[in-house]
């Protein structure tokens, strides 16, 4: 199927105005009557909310059509509806469950969002912010027209995705920052140098493993000092943020130091041959904790490293996946934002072909089924808002079709899955409570 | 032998559904696909709109051949099934030839229920449930001028209402108090009557055909209580049963329909089965039951496709609700969930409102705080978002009055805040 | 040391610390990151107090540990800021990392070591072992002997580090316990004349974190192939060098604070009543007054005692320490740090490597006192004068032969 465009709302925004509803009944059917908007504004919980067609890319509309009226058009990804097939026999409205379809009693045919042929009048009429047209290329047209930070031809693995989130992190932060990288995978593809010679078009740094946020502290409050608004960012490894360098890291945080600080965690040193690091999940292989006749991979789970800066209450915290750009980008553009005025952390999970051991054109594969099975979960926060998931997975994979993907996990026992299928549970209940306000429960601690 | 990993018997909505996760996950293994039908794929549902004339035949087809081309899918059309051997992995064809499978599909659907009316054998009669019945039931109709339906089910009431718009004058005969009561009380079916009756349908309930005969240039009816009806068309749509003749001594087990899990899997380990054949668990009965409805079909054939390529994200069946669309004569009917007739009386409450002037009606069934039906004439609500409402059992809580007085909005607001 | 009011000048009271303190507010810093220990605890309390009463314009960053601390200021330093902190004894060696990888990177640092000795046996008292044992990490390392000193020197520090011709980190170097907490007179400099004395700074023309100027800092250098080894040979020679070129500017940097504020510090060695003297005693830090004393006192017997005190450690000044002793016939060199693999103190095993150079061979012997806060008295120096008088009438030291001056205390 082609790119997948869909109209974004955020609720955040929307005062009620109706004003999207009045330009879709116009554009749609010549009339103010709001009855006939294919978007319709709802009142919810103080707040409102949004019903309408979300263009799904296995619409359950279209396998209900019993006339072969409805269509998913592969190329601009909008659900097509054909007046000349129509039956007006209403199955499609039992096949949506977001009130996409609905049935117009005035005009006496169902009615539905077309994108107004990728130019939505509810969004140009839209003042507030609250919709936004969204098409897949989006985020790749909008960075593609700034300036790729790093020189072509670093020297990643085949199929490293931490090459695609320091290409796309630099790009939205743009040329002026100070850039960090402490050693590592980052460095190690060259984006520091070599010799003398820069792989970076910002300056660039490679500080210790353990002294990244320090380092960025000193480059930040002397820019801000002279009143140069110069952003610090780190793209740090999990090595060197969650063990050696967490002192540093954890100084920063309670400091409130204005930095971007993205780890790029590929749970465990990749670079340096595969050795364990506290972020490395209970179970896997790695050189340092091989598998043998009694080894059976590392005996202890990872260390929750964006909850550990949670509790920061740092100005951002967010994970993020490269499996989910948008969200991605969402919070690379938030964390930005706060990292002028406080600590901003990001934490992206990168899976490592090389280290993880599966082919390399699965890296984005293996990173969307983390999120799918709950092994990695999607949230941000922020002091004001708390805690929200931004990707709830209700009803996951099993945790199983994720560890089969990789050969870290080839050995595992039934034993070990269930004691990572606990740790997964476990952190999903804990997560799920901050998310609720709720304390976490003694079970969940 | 010709060999294929997945069989499927059937290319209506469960068979095309399965396929579709089938390709989804498993995008090489073979795939053969076997119809009795002469054509391309097409609905059942659809049927009595090709002989009113709405829909052309040729524009009904779910599928074209490049879509089967596409999807690397042998579609076999013209094809039916004598014999299927689970232990073999074979299926038997009419004709002899034997098709190998690794897993097996039975999606062959449902087929017209004859009553046993003395003198039916006799005359010639119209059902509908194939292309071939719907067109030649339009070739007919110009040429009538009294129709007699027997039952008022959904498929006799679309085909009266078309014949009607036909000019053909058509009684329908109901065995039941009520017509559509599979789906509506009997405030509700009063206001479909009482519409269908200004139409100048001649709804006859409670009422059975007790003979049926040949009389002159029509046949003749004799009802219950003696009252005789000529007509010169004849259409049978006293309801559907599973089609499952062909097999018989495969050992896959059946009841009403064939059985199958949540999984839609028979009891033989590489036989699934789904949509109007498949008897599968009952959301509120538990038990197993058939819900011969479009899209419990497409949901069944999803969950078989995607078990049969082991595609993990396979959910268990969240079972059977019954459902429907009704459209007639430019009104609307929706009907999702269960009569509170059908639920155990503790924990029940019933909110009904009913305008016959104007043909609204309303009635919302409540089971301990969740929504367990909803039934609608001219009354707007989103169908699909009530479904998921009842199959998530959503406690109504705090939203109940809200959800009373305005199911659509409070609905809305409930899956922004749940699903979205 | 000459004693001339300057105008606008004004004498205070203070410790070591505190000196060390004005002399950051002097300099104009712009930049400090701290962490307290003890003894320099006091140092950070007078910066916070400065910074607090606006005396001190600086950012002043309370780190959560040493090792941040440097690496705090080698950003800021990066980015362009003037920048200071004070550490010792566990401090410094937690700060190691980051400490060995100043000099490397050419940043201009000044940092108190507030010496104190190192652990085990657990101490919290003064003592060389700290800084004599990052003695080869490429810093600058001046050892101070009065409180004025450390005042002076401070300010000094950065003329030194910043010079194009050098661009090293420098420690200045104050005695836990006898500098840190020992209160004497101090002439506070007028602010106008140190600025017109330190100039321009000068601490990132050559590498910077600086967006108007991208580069990229300290990239992976060296290897077996390609351009790596004579890359890095040049920036470790170029280091070396500088090293070299700080004993010049050292020298110049200390008589122009003469020339402006009529204080003269010997910059690199000290020569105290060498004249016609037979036998020296080497000293360092502190412990210099009371060995003035009991070389004086060594004098009214007749005896022909002279002593040396070096001030700059690293670069060590070979050339000076050679000219100073030529004429000698014995030395007795006072450590209060020692040297385990040789079984000496470190000034020591300077002191006779460079010795190598003089004409002749001069018999000498290691003395080590004032270890973990010990005091070094005049006493003990008058046995560290005749054992250096008995060495030059003997064959000289057998290797190891090294006197513990607190053994019995």
């Amino acid at each position: 199927m082609g790119a997948f465009e869909t109209i974004s709302f955020r609720p955040e925004h929307c005062d009620g105005c109706n004003d999207c509803m009045i330009a879709c009944a116009r554009a749609k059917e010549q009339s103010d009557d709001v009855l006939h908007s294919r978007i319709q504004i709802v009142p919810a919980e103080g707040g409102f909310e949004l019903a309408m067609c979300r263009q799904c890319g296995d619409p359950e509309c279209v396998h209900n059509c019993p006339a072969a009226a409805l269509s998913k058009d592969g190329e601009s990804g909008v659900i097509d509806w054909d007046a000349s097939k129509c039956v007006n026999c209403l199955l499609c409205t039992l096949g949506c469950t977001y009130g996409g379809i609905v049935y117009d009693a005035p005009a006496a045919r169902v009615i539905k969002c077309d994108l107004c042929d990728g130019h939505p009048a509810c969004v140009k009429a839209c003042t507030h912010g609250a919709l936004k047209f969204l098409t897949t290329a989006r985020i790749y047209n909008e960075v593609g027209n700034l300036e790729d930070l790093f020189v072509p031809g670093l020297a990643g693995c085949q199929g490293c995705n931490t090459e695609l989130i320091m290409r796309h992190a630099m790009r939205r932060i743009g040329p002026d920052a100070v850039v960090a990288t402490p050693p590592g995978c980052i460095p190690g593809m060259g984006s520091v140098g070599y010799n003398g010679l820069t792989g970076t078009k910002v300056p660039v740094f490679h500080p210790l493993l353990t002294n990244t946020a320090s380092m960025l502290t000193g480059v930040r409050r002397y820019y801000k000092r002279i009143g140069r608004n110069v952003k610090a960012v780190a793209l740090a490894g999990d090595g060197g943020t969650a063990d050696v360098g967490f002192q540093s890291l954890s100084g920063a945080a309670e400091r409130g130091e204005e930095m971007l600080f993205i780890c790029v965690d590929n749970e465990g040193y990749m670079n340096t041959g595969m050795q364990r690091s506290g972020c490395t999940p209970y179970g896997a292989w790695t050189s340092t904790t091989p598998v043998g006749e009694r080894g059976r991979g590392k005996t202890q789970d990872a260390k929750n490293l964006p909850l550990l800066m949670v509790m920061h209450h740092c100005a951002y915290v967010a994970t993020a996946s490269t499996a989910f750009m948008e969200d991605l980008y969402d919070k690379l553009d938030r964390a930005i934002a706060a990292s002028e005025h406080g600590f901003a952390y990001l934490h992206i999970y990168s899976p490592c072909t090389t280290g993880w051991r599966f082919p390399s054109d699965q890296n984005i594969e293996v990173a969307r089924k983390a999120v799918q099975t709950n092994f990695v979960l999607l949230w941000e926060f922020d002091p004001q808002g708390g805690l929200r998931l931004t990707h709830p997975v209700d009803d996951p994979f099993p945790l199983a079709e994720y560890v089969k993907e990789l050969g870290k996990y080839r050995h595992l026992s039934e034993e070990q899955i269930a004691h990572i299928e606990a740790s997964v549970a476990r952190n999903v209940s804990f997560v799920q409570g901050l998310a609720a306000g709720r304390p976490p429960t003694a079970a969940a601690a | 032998m010709d060999q294929t990993h997945y069989l499927i018997v059937g290319a209506s909505h469960a068979a095309l559904s399965a396929l579709h996760a089938i390709r989804l996950h498993d995008a090489e293994g073979d795939i053969t696909v076997l119809t009795r039908d002469q054509s391309l794929p097409y609905s059942p549902t659809v049927l009595p709109y090709v002989v009113s004339g709405r829909s052309k035949p040729e524009r009904v087809f779910l599928r074209d051949e490049e879509y089967f081309a596409r999807l690397k899918v042998k579609y076999r059309c013209g094809v039916a099934v004598k014999r299927v051997s689970p232990e073999k992995g074979a299926v038997q064809l009419a004709d002899g030839e034997e098709i190998g499978f690794a897993k097996l599909l039975l999606a062959t659907g449902a087929a017209p229920v004859l009553p046993a009316i003395p003198g039916l054998a006799e005359v010639k009669f119209h059902v509908l449930r194939t292309m071939n019945d719907a067109i030649g039931l339009r070739e007919a109709v110009p040429k009538i001028k009294h129709a007699l339906v027997l039952g008022g089910g959904l498929i006799g009431m679309h085909a009266a209402e078309n014949l009607a718009k036909g000019f053909v004058q058509v009684t329908v005969v109901e065995l039941q108090r009520h017509v559509l009561s599979g789906y509506f009380d009997a405030d509700a079916s009063g206001i479909i009557e009482r519409i269908f009756a200004a139409k100048g349908v001649q709804l006859l309930t409670a009422s059975r055909l007790a003979g049926l005969a040949a009389h002159v240039d029509c046949w003749r009816a004799t009802l219950g209580d003696g009252t005789q009806l000529d007509a010169d068309l004849l259409l049978v749509a006293a309801g559907v049963a599973p089609v499952t003749d062909f097999l018989d001594g495969s050992g896959i087990q059946i009841d009403r329909g064939v059985l199958v899990d949540d999984w839609m899997r028979t009891n033989a380990g590489n036989v699934w089965a789904a949509g109007d054949v498949a008897q599968a668990r009952g959301f509120f009965e538990g038990e197993r039951i058939l819900n011969g409805i479009l899209p419990d079909a497409v949901g069944q054939g999803r969950i078989a496709g995607m078990a049969m390529a082991g595609d993990a994200g396979a959910k268990p069946y969240a079972g059977g609700v019954p459902l429907n669309t009704y459209a007639f004569f430019g009104q609307q009917a929706v009907s999702v969930g269960v009569q509170e007739t059908a639920l155990d009386p503790a924990g029940v409450e019933v909110h009904k409102q009913v305008d016959a002037e104007r043909a609204r009606y309303l009635k919302i069934v409540l089971r301990d705080g969740r929504l367990a039906g909803i039934f609608g004439i001219n009354w707007a609500f989103d169908p699909g978002v009530m479904w998921e409402l009842i199959l998530r059992r959503i406690d109504l809580g705090a939203v109940k009055q809200a959800f009373l007085a305005s199911p659509q909005q409070t609905a809305r607001g409930l899956m922004s805040k749940t699903w979205r | 040391m000459s004693a001339v009011l300057k105008p606008k000048s004004k004498f205070i009271v203070c410790d070591g610390n505190e000196a060390a303190a004005w002399a950051v507010a002097a300099a104009r810093v712009e930049l400090v990151a701290v962490y307290p220990i003890t003894p320099q605890s006091s140092l950070v309390e007078y910066l916070a107090k400065f910074v607090a009463d606006g005396r001190l314009a600086a950012d002043l960053i309370d780190a959560e540990g040493e090792h941040s601390v440097l690496s705090v200021l080698q950003g800021a330093c990066l980015a362009g800021a003037r920048t200071y902190t004070a550490s010792c004894g566990p401090g410094l060696a937690f700060m190691f990392e980051p400490y060995v990888r100043t000099p490397g990177l050419r940043l201009p640092i000044v940092m108190g070591i507030v010496t104190r000795d190192l652990l085990t046996p657990q101490s919290v008292w003064g003592g060389h072992q700290d800084a004599m044992s990052v003695r080869e990490a490429g810093w600058i390392q001046v050892y101070c002997e009065s409180v004025q000193e450390v005042l002076d020197t401070t300010i000094m520090a950065y003329k030194i580090a910043e010079h194009r011709e050098v661009m090293l980190p420098v420690n200045v170097c104050h005695d836990g316990n006898y500098l840190s907490f020992g209160a004497a007179r101090a002439e506070l400099p007028d602010q106008a004349e140190v600025d017109a004395f330190l100039g321009e700074k000068n601490v990132n023309w050559h590498a910077a974190l600086d967006p108007q100027r991208p580069m990229a800092v300290d990239p992976l250098t060296g290897g077996a192939g390609g351009t790596g080894p004579s890359t890095f040979v040049r920036y470790r020679k170029g280091e070396c060098s500088a090293m070299q070129n700080a004993l010049s500017v050292i020298t110049d940097v200390h008589e122009e604070w003469g020339r402006r504020f009529g204080r003269t510090h010997a910059p690199l060695v000290e020569s105290y009543r060498m004249d016609g003297a037979e036998y020296a005693i080497i000293t360092i830090g502190s412990m210099t007054g009371a060995a003035k004393d009991a070389v004086d006192a060594a004098r009214q017997r007749g005896e022909n005692a002279g002593l040396v005190k070096v001030k700059t450690y690293r670069p060590f000044p070979v050339r000076a320490v050679v000219d100073a002793l030529a004429g000698v016939r014995a030395l007795g060199v006072v450590d209060r740090s020692v040297s385990f693999g040789w079984d000496c103190g470190p000034l020591f095993q300077d002191v006779i490597g460079a010795l190598h150079y003089a004409p002749r061979r001069i018999p000498a012997m290691s003395f080590i006192g004032g270890l973990a806060g010990a005091d070094i008295t005049i006493g003990h120096f008058d046995h560290v004068i005749r054992r250096t008088a008995e060495l030059a009438e003997g064959p000289g030291a057998a290797p190891g032969e090294t006197v513990w001056l607190n053994e019995k205390d």
